[in-house]
C-alpha cells in the first residue's frame, strides 16, 4: 500500500500538481478576507496587506513598523510582541521552507501565469549570462537591510519616520495585489513629500519591471526578493529540505535546465547533500526533472516524500511509451 | 567447360575479409556460451546482413555520417534523415588506414579512415558530421575530406564545467541545426523535433529497462550480447531497433522471474571501462566473459553513454528543445578528452555500487591518447574505494590474445577467490 502511494507521488505529474495548489492559495490569500479568514500577519510570502481581502499579511509590514520603535521601547518587555510574532513567522515558515514561494506566494504564482501567457505566445524566455546572475542576485540582501535596518534606524531617530515601510512603499505587491480586488487606489504617485514622491515612484517602476521582466524571464522578481533572502536565513531549520545524493548525480544539467531560477549547484554541486539555495523557490521541478533514481529527493523531517524516478522521468517527458507512426 | 576466371576487386577483397571478422564473433557469441535469449537472433541477423552482406539498410533515406557520439540524433531525425555513426571496429580497415595515419595513432580511428579510404559502404553516408572531441578524430576529419567526403566539422568544447562552454557547445548546436536543414532542404519544425526527442528518449528508457536487468544477482544476460545491442544503435533503423529492444527486454524480465543465469553464481560481475568495443572488435569483452565472469555494466562511449543521459525540456519549443538537447551531449558526458575527469571516476564507481560488480576492466586502445593517460587516476580512485581493478592495452589485431587471456584469467581468478572469502 505504501509503496503504491509512493509510486503515486514519484510518478505524479508535478506541473499539473503546482497548477492546482498555486490556483488554490493564489484564490485563498488574494480573496480569504470575503469568507472572514485571517491567518494573521506573520505569512512567509508577499500577501500584502494593502489588499484589504488578504487572508493573512506578509509578515514585513508588521516587522519594518514594529523594528520602527523607539530603541528603549523595542529592547524592552513592552515589545514582547515583535518576538513573538517573529516567532509566529518562524513557525509558519518551517513547516514549508521554501516551497511558501513556489506553491503559495500570489506574486510568484502571477509570475508563473504570465509564463504561461508567453508561452502561449510562443516566445522564448532569457536568462542572465553568469556575471549578471552573480552580481544581480545580491539585490534582495540589499532589499532585506531595507526591510530590517531602515526601521532601526529611524529608532534610533538616525532616519524620518517617513522611511519606516519604505520596502511596502517600493514593494510591487502593494500595487498589484489590490487590483484583484478591484483596488486600484496604489496606482498612484503619493506627492505629499520627496521622499514619498521617491518610494512610490519607485514602486511602480518596480512594478512595471515585474510586468514586463516576468514576462521576459522566468520568476524574474523572485530573484530580488527579500524574503526570498529572510528565508534562506532560516531554511536550515525547516522541515522539508531539497536534497541531493551526489553519488547517483551524472551531471547532466537536466535540472538546471528547468529551473525558474538558474541554480546552477542543483546539476554541477556532487558534495552538498542539502541542495537549497538562496535563490530556490522550491517548486520541485528539478526534482520531476531528474532521470536518475534518488539523486533529488525533498525530505519532510529526513523522510523523503518525493523522489527523483528514471521511470518518472520518462512518464513526465512522455518518454515512457511510443507508437510507432506509418510515415516514419 | 570454359570457366570465366574471375579476379577477386579489392573491395570484394575487403568485403569477404571484413565478413570473416564479422561471423566469425558473431558464431563465438551464439555458440560459446550458455543459450542466449532467443530476441538476440534479430541481433545476429542484423549484424550478417549488414556485415557479412553488405545489406543496405537506409537506402531510401538521406544518410548523415558521425564520427562520435556528441552530434544530436534528435535533430537528425526531425529532419527527415538517419544517423549512422561510423565508429569503425574492423582490422580488415584498421590495417588499411594504418598507411596514412601515424603508426602510433588509435586503432579506431585508423579504421574509420581506412573504411573512408576503401570508399566502401554498404550505407554510404551523403554528409559526415565530425565533433571535434579528441584530437585524433579532428584531424582524420580534415583526411577524410581531402579524399573527397562532405565533412562538416562541429565545434566542441573540451572542458564541460564552466558555462561558457555550455553556451558555446549550445551555439555550435544551433548552428548544427540550421546548417544541416540547410543543406537537407527541410525545415525543422516543433512537431517533428519533439517527436524525435520522445524517440530517442523511449530508446534510452528502453536502454534503461534492459540494462537495470542486470542488476540482478542473476543477470540475464551477457555484456557481449549487450554490446551488440548498443552496437546496433549506431545505425540500425531505430523503428526497428525499439521493438526489437522491446522483445528482447521482456524476454531478459521472464528469465529473471525463472532465475536463469547468463552465466554462473560464482561468476565475478564486471564494470567495463575504457576505450569502446565496437563490433567485430569485441575481443576483450569475450575473453572476460570467456574467462567465467560477467560484464554487467559499462562506462563506454559504445554503450553506456549512449543511452545514459536524457534530454529534460521545459519548454516544448524549438528554442528550448535544441538548447536542452544540446545539453544532453555534453554536460553528462564522461569521454576522457575533457580536462577532468571526476565525473567518470564518480560514474564508474555508482555503477560497481549499483550493480554489485566484484571489479573493473579498464581497457585502452593503444594509441588512444586520452584513455591511456586517465589510467593512473581512474587507477588511485579505485583503490581508494577498494575496488578491485585491471587495466589492459589492446589494440584490432588477432594477436597477442595468449597474454591478454592469461592476465584477465588472473584477475577473474583473483576476484573469485576475493568471493569465496567474502562468504
Amino acid at each position: 500500500m505504501i509503496k503504491k502511494i509512493k509510486h503515486f507521488i514519484n510518478y505524479a505529474d508535478l506541473r499539473k500538481f503546482r497548477f492546482w495548489l498555486q490556483l488554490f492559495f493564489f484564490v485563498f490569500f488574494i480573496y480569504g478576507g470575503y469568507l472572514a479568514i485571517d491567518l494573521g500577519r506573520e505569512i512567509p510570502v508577499f500577501s500584502c496587506g494593502y489588499n484589504h481581502e488578504t487572508a493573512g499579511t506578509c509578515y514585513f509590514m508588521p516587522l519594518q513598523h514594529q523594528l520602527a520603535r523607539p530603541w528603549e521601547t523595542l529592547f524592552s518587555a513592552a515589545s514582547i510582541g515583535v518576538l513573538t510574532s517573529f516567532l509566529v513567522f518562524l513557525l509558519w515558515f518551517i513547516v514549508f521552507n521554501k516551497a511558501w514561494c513556489g506553491y503559495a506566494c500570489p506574486m510568484g504564482t502571477l509570475q508563473d501565469w504570465i509564463t504561461s501567457f508567453r508561452k502561449f505566445l510562443g516566445i522564448p524566455y532569457s536568462t542572465y549570462n553568469d556575471t549578471q546572475y552573480k552580481s544581480l542576485k545580491k539585490i534582495k540582501y540589499i532589499f532585506l537591510i531595507i526591510v530590517i535596518i531602515f526601521p532601526l534606524l529611524i529608532g534610533l531617530g538616525l532616519l524620518d519616520g517617513e522611511w519606516r515601510g519604505a520596502f511596502c512603499d517600493m514593494c510591487p505587491a502593494r500595487v498589484i495585489t489590490p487590483m484583484f480586488v478591484g483596488d486600484f487606489s496604489q496606482w498612484s504617485i503619493d506627492f505629499s513629500t520627496k521622499t514619498a514622491i521617491f518610494l512610490s515612484s519607485f514602486g511602480l517602476i518596480f512594478t512595471a519591471l515585474f510586468f514586463v521582466g516576468s514576462f521576459i524571464k522566468k520568476r524574474f522578481f523572485c530573484f530580488f526578493c527579500p524574503m526570498s533572502a529572510m528565508h534562506y536565513i532560516f531554511s536550515d531549520t525547516a522541515l522539508l529540505k531539497l536534497k541531493k545524493d551526489g553519488d547517483k548525480c551524472t551531471k547532466c544539467g537536466d535540472c538546471y535546465n528547468v529551473c525558474d531560477m538558474q541554480i546552477k549547484d542543483i546539476a554541477d554541486d556532487v558534495q552538498s547533500t542539502n541542495i537549497l539555495r538562496d535563490d530556490c523557490i522550491l517548486c520541485l521541478k528539478c526534482v520531476a526533472a531528474c532521470p536518475e533514481d534518488d539523486a533529488l529527493h525533498v525530505d519532510l523531517v529526513n523522510y523523503p516524500i518525493f523522489k527523483s524516478t528514471k521511470g518518472g522521468f520518462a512518464k513526465r517527458m512522455e518518454m515512457d511509451t511510443w507508437e510507432k507512426k506509418n510515415d516514419s | 567447360m570454359i570457366h570465366e576466371h574471375k579476379i577477386e576487386s579489392p573491395k570484394e577483397k575487403q568485403n569477404r575479409h571484413k565478413a570473416m571478422e564479422a561471423i566469425s564473433m558473431l558464431e563465438k557469441l551464439k555458440h560459446d556460451f550458455k543459450e542466449p535469449p532467443k530476441a538476440m537472433d534479430y541481433f545476429y541477423n542484423l549484424y550478417e546482413d549488414v556485415h557479412c552482406k553488405q545489406k543496405p539498410l537506409h537506402a531510401d533515406k538521406v544518410k548523415v555520417g558521425t564520427m562520435c557520439i556528441q552530434v544530436p540524433a534528435e535533430i537528425t531525425h526531425a529532419l527527415d534523415a538517419v544517423q549512422i555513426r561510423l565508429c569503425n571496429g574492423f582490422y580488415t580497415d584498421d590495417e588499411i588506414g594504418s598507411d596514412l595515419l601515424p603508426s602510433k595513432s588509435c586503432p579506431l580511428v585508423k579504421a574509420t579512415v581506412g573504411q573512408f579510404a576503401s570508399n566502401n559502404f554498404s550505407d554510404k553516408p551523403d554528409i559526415i558530421i565530425s565533433p571535434t572531441t579528441c584530437d585524433q578524430k579532428a584531424k582524420s576529419g580534415a583526411i577524410i575530406e581531402d579524399m573527397g567526403f562532405d565533412i562538416y566539422d562541429m565545434e566542441f568544447p573540451r572542458t564541460k564545467e564552466s558555462e561558457e562552454s555550455r553556451e558555446y557547445w549550445r551555439r555550435s548546436v544551433r548552428k548544427f541545426t540550421k546548417e544541416l536543414s540547410n543543406n537537407l532542404g527541410k525545415k525543422l519544425t516543433r512537431k517533428k523535433l519533439k517527436e524525435s526527442i520522445k524517440k530517442i528518449g523511449y530508446a534510452q528508457t528502453l536502454y534503461h529497462r534492459l540494462n537495470s536487468l542486470r542488476k540482478n544477482a542473476h543477470s540475464p544476460l551477457l555484456g557481449v550480447d549487450m554490446f551488440l545491442v548498443t552496437n546496433a544503435f549506431f545505425f540500425d533503423k531505430i523503428d526497428a531497433w525499439i521493438p526489437a529492444v522491446e522483445a528482447l527486454a521482456s524476454e531478459c524480465e521472464q528469465r529473471v522471474k525463472d532465475g536463469t543465469d547468463a552465466a554462473r553464481k560464482i561468476s565475478p560481475r564486471i564494470v567495463y571501462t575504457g576505450s569502446p568495443p565496437i563490433f567485430p572488435n569485441l575481443k576483450i569483452p569475450y575473453l572476460i566473459e570467456q574467462s567465467d565472469a560477467i560484464i554487467v555494466a559499462d562506462e563506454t562511449c559504445s554503450s553506456n553513454r549512449m543511452f545514459n543521459d536524457m534530454v529534460s525540456v521545459d519548454e516544448w519549443f524549438l528554442y528550448d528543445m535544441v538548447d536542452s538537447v544540446a545539453d544532453r551531449y555534453l554536460k553528462g558526458c564522461t569521454c576522457p578528452i575533457f580536462t577532468k575527469n571526476d565525473d567518470r571516476k564518480r560514474r564508474i564507481i555508482d555503477l560497481v555500487r549499483e550493480y554489485k560488480a566484484d571489479g573493473v576492466v579498464y581497457q585502452a586502445f593503444a594509441g588512444c591518447q586520452v584513455y591511456e593517460m586517465e589510467q593512473r587516476s581512474v587507477l588511485e580512485a579505485m583503490e581508494k574505494e577498494g575496488i578491485p581493478i585491471i587495466y589492459l592495452e589492446s589494440d584490432y589485431s588477432p594477436s597477442h590474445l595468449g597474454q591478454l587471456t592469461t592476465r584477465i584469467e588472473a584477475f577473474v581468478e583473483s576476484l573469485k577467490n576475493r568471493k569465496r572469502k567474502a562468504k
